[in-house]
C-alpha cells in the first residue's frame, strides 16, 4: 500500500540527483566566468558550487587551528540543513545572495573566484567583506554570520573542544580566576 | 456531589489551592484545559545544544504562522515551544493600534513551568497604596493578614534569598542565597556608596539551594545551576506545580486530575446562591459535560477567569457571574516592561564564574519609599539586573574573521551589567477584558477582547526609571552606557497580567471579599492574578501562592463548620 509513496520518493530522489549533477556541471563553467553583476543565485539554494563556496567561506571565518575548523565541525552541512528546514524562503534567498556577494567581491578585488584563490587571499576577501557588512548593519550578513557561529559553537566540537560546556554544572561559583575556569562557556 | 472542591486551572494558584484542599481532606477535582504533562519525561532539559533540533531554533515559517505573539517571550525556542499556545489556534482581539501581548501555555502545570521563578513579598506599602493615593479601591487585607501564609508557602516551595530588612520588600523564610559575581559585587559597593537609599541584593527565587527533608520527600533535588529552567526541570530544582504542589496533592489520595477540559461556564443556582455545576467542553471531542462540587476555586489566570465569569450569564447575573459590581474584566494590569540600561564594566578581566546561576540581582523599589519622587508620579519600580561576560554570541554583530576571531571568542567578553525596570501599573476601569459578541474559538468560547494601555503615571515611571538606570551605571563607573530597550514593551509583556476580579471591602465596587470569596457567590473563590487590587512592582506569583493557600484553608474551615 506504500508503493505509491515510495515510487514518488524514488522519483524525487532521482530528480534531486539530476539537479545535483547539473549543479556540478554548471559549477565548472561558472567558476571561470562569473563577473561583477552576474549571480549564481538562479538555481536551487545549494548547487554543488554554492555549497563549496559555503564550505570555504565558513572555514575562512572559523578556520582549523589547534582545534577543528568550521568544516570539520560540520558547519556547512548544518547551514544547508537549516536553510532547508528552518529558514523561510526569504532567508534562503538572503543567504544565497550573501554567498554570491562574497564571490563577486573576490572577483572585483583579485580578479579570481573565491574557491581558486590562495588561503591568505580568502582571508583578505572575508576581512574586507565582513568589516563593510558589519559596519553597514547588514541584516542578511549578520544572519549568515550567526548561522556560522551557532553552527560552530553549538556543535559538540565547538562547545566542548573549542569552548567549555557542562551539561550539569552542579554548582555556582560566582567569582574565580579565569585561568581556573579555562575558556568561555559555550552557553550563556 | 461528585467532589468537595473543584479547582479550575493547574498553574501556580491552582496547584496551591488543590494541594491545600486535598491536605484538608477534601475530595478535589483539578480541571486543566490543556494536555497532560508528566514531570521529567516530558521535559527536554537533558539535551545539549547540538542535540536540539536546529540548535533550538524554531523554523521561521512556523514562528510566523503559529507563534507570532508567543515567540516574543524571552525563552521561546524548540525545547520550550511546547509550553506556549499556538496563536493560530488561540486568537484574541485587541483594538487597532493597542497591542496587548498575552503569553500563555495550555498544559498541566501552566506557567508554573515557564515563570521566571522570582519570588517577592508584597509589603504594606503595596497593600496600602490605593488607599493612600486614591487610585483604585482599598485592599481589604494588609501584610499582617498574609505574612504567615507567605512563611508557609516559602518553606514548602523553597525560596533562595538574602534578608535585607527593608520595609518595602519584607524578608522571608529563605534558603541560602546565591552569590553575586565580581561585577555585581563591585556595582553593589559603588551604587550603595553613591546612592545610600538604594540597595542591591541577589534575586530571590524559588530554587532549592539546600533542599529540606520535605522537598526531598516530594522527589525534589538541589538546583544544579544549569539554567535550562524554562524547559522544565527534572531535578525539581525550582518550584512548579509538577515538581511540588501536584505530587503533594496526589499523595493525599484526594486528588482527581482532568486534562483537556475547557471550562465554559459556571452554572448558578439562585435559590441556593451557589454554583451548582462547572460546565466543560472536551478539548479533543468537543463534547460537553459538567461536574459538581460544594466549592469552586477559579484559578484559570486573569484573562480566562474574566472570560469564564463573563460567559456565565444568568437571569440573576445578566452581566456575568459574580459581576453585580460590573468590575469583572476591568482594572487589567501588568507591570511596565522595556525600560533599563546596559553598560560595560571595566576591569576584572582575569575573573570569571563557573555554572549558570538561574537568577539575577535586584534593586528594590526606592521611589516614593526611601526617596521622594523626582517628578509628577505616584508609586515606583524595581530593577532586575545581571552582570556577566558575554560569550561567542556577541560576535554576530562585531567585525572579525579567521583565527583572530576564534582566539578572541575562546575568552569570555568583557564584563557588562544590565538593569531592567519593572514599574507598577495603576488600576484603571478602562483597561478591560470583554467578550466579543459574535466571534468564537474552535471550542465555542466567545473570544476575549483586550483593551489595555499604559496611562500617564506608567509613562512617567518608565521615563524616570530609564533615566535612573543610565545614571546608576554611570555612577558605578560603567562605560558605553546605553538604553537596554529601544522602546517600551506593550502591556502584557511582563506576563504579570492581573486585576480583573479584584478584592475589596465593598460588593458594589469589587468582586471578591478579603478571603478571595465572591461577594455574591459564597462557594466561588478566585485566587489567580485576577484578585489583585493593585499591582505593586514585585513579581506577583508568591502573593498568588499565599492568597491561594489562605483562601483554601478558609474555605475548608467554613465547610467544616457548616457555614458554607
Amino acid at each position: 500500500m506504500d508503493t505509491g509513496n515510495s515510487e514518488k520518493l524514488n522519483r524525487r530522489a532521482l530528480l534531486a540527483g539530476a539537479v545535483f549533477l547539473l549543479g556540478g556541471a554548471a559549477a565548472l563553467t561558472r567558476f571561470t566566468r562569473l563577473r561583477d553583476g552576474e549571480s549564481v543565485a538562479d538555481g536551487p539554494a545549494f548547487t554543488t558550487e554554492r555549497f563549496a563556496l559555503l564550505e570555504q567561506i565558513s572555514e575562512t571565518l572559523l578556520p582549523a587551528t589547534d582545534t577543528a575548523g568550521a568544516i570539520d565541525a560540520g558547519v556547512p552541512a548544518f547551514i544547508r540543513e537549516m536553510l532547508a528546514q528552518w529558514g523561510s524562503q526569504e532567508t534562503r534567498v538572503e543567504i544565497a545572495a550573501v554567498l554570491d556577494a562574497v564571490e563577486r567581491h573576490a572577483w572585483s578585488r583579485f580578479g579570481m573566484g573565491f574557491l581558486v584563490m590562495p588561503l591568505e587571499r580568502r582571508l583578505d576577501v572575508m576581512k574586507e567583506f565582513d568589516a563593510a557588512r558589519i559596519a553597514a548593519h547588514d541584516g542578511a550578513y549578520r544572519k549568515f554570520k550567526w548561522l556560522v557561529l551557532i553552527g560552530y559553537y553549538q556543535s559538540e566540537i565547538g562547545a566542548t573542544q573549542e569552548l567549555r560546556f557542562e551539561l550539569v554544572p552542579g554548582a555556582w561559583r560566582a567569582c574565580l580566576p579565569l585561568s581556573e575556569v579555562g575558556r568561555a562557556s559555550a552557553v550563556y | 456531589m461528585d467532589f468537595d472542591a473543584i479547582v479550575i486551572g493547574s498553574g501556580i494558584s491552582g496547584g496551591w489551592a488543590a494541594k491545600e484542599l486535598c491536605e484538608r481532606g477534601m475530595r478535589t477535582l483539578l480541571i486543566e484545559r490543556g494536555r497532560h504533562v508528566t514531570h521529567r519525561t516530558d521535559y527536554q532539559d537533558f539535551a545539549a545544544p547540538w542535540e536540539l533540533p536546529h540548535r533550538g531554533q524554531v523554523p521561521e515559517d512556523e514562528v510566523r504562522r503559529d507563534y507570532a505573539i508567543q515567540s516574543a517571550g524571552d525563552t521561546f525556542n524548540s525545547a520550550t515551544r511546547q509550553w506556549w499556545v499556538k496563536d493560530s489556534e488561540h486568537p484574541y482581539l485587541t483594538p487597532e493600534g493597542r497591542e496587548f501581548r498575552w503569553l500563555r501555555g495550555y498544559h498541566l502545570g501552566g506557567r508554573s513551568l515557564t515563570w521566571s521563578r522570582q519570588t517577592y513579598r508584597f509589603s504594606d506599602i503595596d497593600f496600602g497604596a490605593n488607599k493612600k493615593d486614591g487610585h483604585g479601591i482599598d485592599w481589604p487585607i494588609r501584610y499582617t493578614d498574609l505574612s504567615s501564609w507567605y512563611d508557609r508557602v516559602e518553606v514548602f516551595a523553597g525560596v533562595s534569598g538574602n534578608s535585607e530588612g527593608l520595609e518595602q520588600l519584607p524578608d522571608g523564610r529563605f534558603l541560602k542565597p546565591m552569590d553575586l559575581n565580581c561585577a555585581e559585587l563591585d556595582f553593589k559597593r559603588k551604587l550603595e556608596a553613591s546612592h545610600p537609599s538604594r540597595r542591591v541584593t541577589i534575586g530571590r527565587c524559588a530554587h532549592l539551594t539546600e533542599p529540606t527533608a520535605e522537598h526531598i520527600e516530594l522527589g525534589r533535588g538541589a538546583c544544579q545551576m544549569r539554567s535550562v529552567c524554562e524547559r522544565g526541570c527534572g531535578y525539581g530544582g525550582y518550584f512548579s506545580t509538577l515538581s511540588a504542589t501536584l505530587p503533594a496533592a496526589q499523595r493525599t489520595g484526594n486528588l482527581t486530575v482532568v486534562t483537556d477540559a475547557i471550562v465554559e461556564t459556571l452554572e448558578y443556582d439562585h435559590g441556593k446562591r451557589r454554583i451548582s455545576a462547572v460546565r466543560v467542553v472536551d478539548a479533543k471531542t468537543r463534547q460537553r459535560r459538567s461536574y459538581q462540587a460544594r466549592v469552586v476555586f477559579c484559578c484559570a489566570s486573569t484573562i480566562p477567569t474574566a472570560q469564564i465569569l463573563l460567559n456565565s450569564k444568568s437571569e440573576y447575573f445578566p452581566k456575568g457571574l459574580a459581576n453585580r459590581s460590573d468590575q469583572v474584566g476591568r482594572n487589567l494590569m501588568d507591570h511596565v516592561h522595556g525600560v533599563g540600561a546596559i553598560g560595560h564594566v571595566p576591569g576584572f578581566l582575569d575573573r570569571y564564574y563557573y555554572g549558570r546561576r538561574p537568577t539575577g540581582i535586584l534593586i528594590p523599589r526606592y521611589a516614593n519609599v526611601t526617596e521622594d519622587a523626582q517628578g509628577e508620579y505616584t508609586r515606583g519600580w524595581a530593577f532586575h539586573g545581571r552582570g556577566d561576560r558575554p560569550t561567542w554570541n556577541r560576535a554576530a554583530e562585531m567585525a572579525g574573521v579567521g583565527a583572530t576571531l576564534k582566539a578572541r571568542l575562546r575568552e569570555p567578553g568583557p564584563w557588562q551589567l544590565a538593569l531592567s525596570g519593572t514599574a507598577e501599573m495603576l488600576p484603571r476601569a478602562d483597561n478591560r477584558v470583554t467578550l466579543h459578541g459574535l466571534e468564537r474559538d474552535a471550542w465555542g468560547m466567545p473570544l476575549v477582547h483586550i483593551d489595555c494601555t499604559f496611562g500617564k503615571n506608567e509613562l512617567e515611571l518608565a521615563a524616570q526609571a530609564n533615566k535612573d538606570a543610565l545614571d546608576m551605571l554611570l555612577a558605578a563607573g560603567c562605560t558605553d552606557v546605553r538604553p537596554l530597550f529601544p522602546r517600551l514593551s506593550p502591556p502584557g509583556a511582563s506576563v504579570h497580567e492581573m486585576g480583573t476580579a479584584r478584592m475589596g471591602h465593598d460588593p458594589s465596587t469589587s468582586v471578591l471579599n478579603r478571603h478571595n470569596q465572591a461577594h455574591d457567590v459564597p462557594n466561588l473563590f478566585i485566587t489567580d492574578g485576577s484578585c489583585m487590587t493593585s499591582s505593586g512592582c514585585a513579581n506577583p506569583s508568591l502573593t498568588y501562592m499565599a492568597l491561594s493557600a489562605r483562601a483554601a484553608n478558609y474555605a475548608a474551615d467554613r465547610l467544616a463548620s457548616g457555614e458554607l
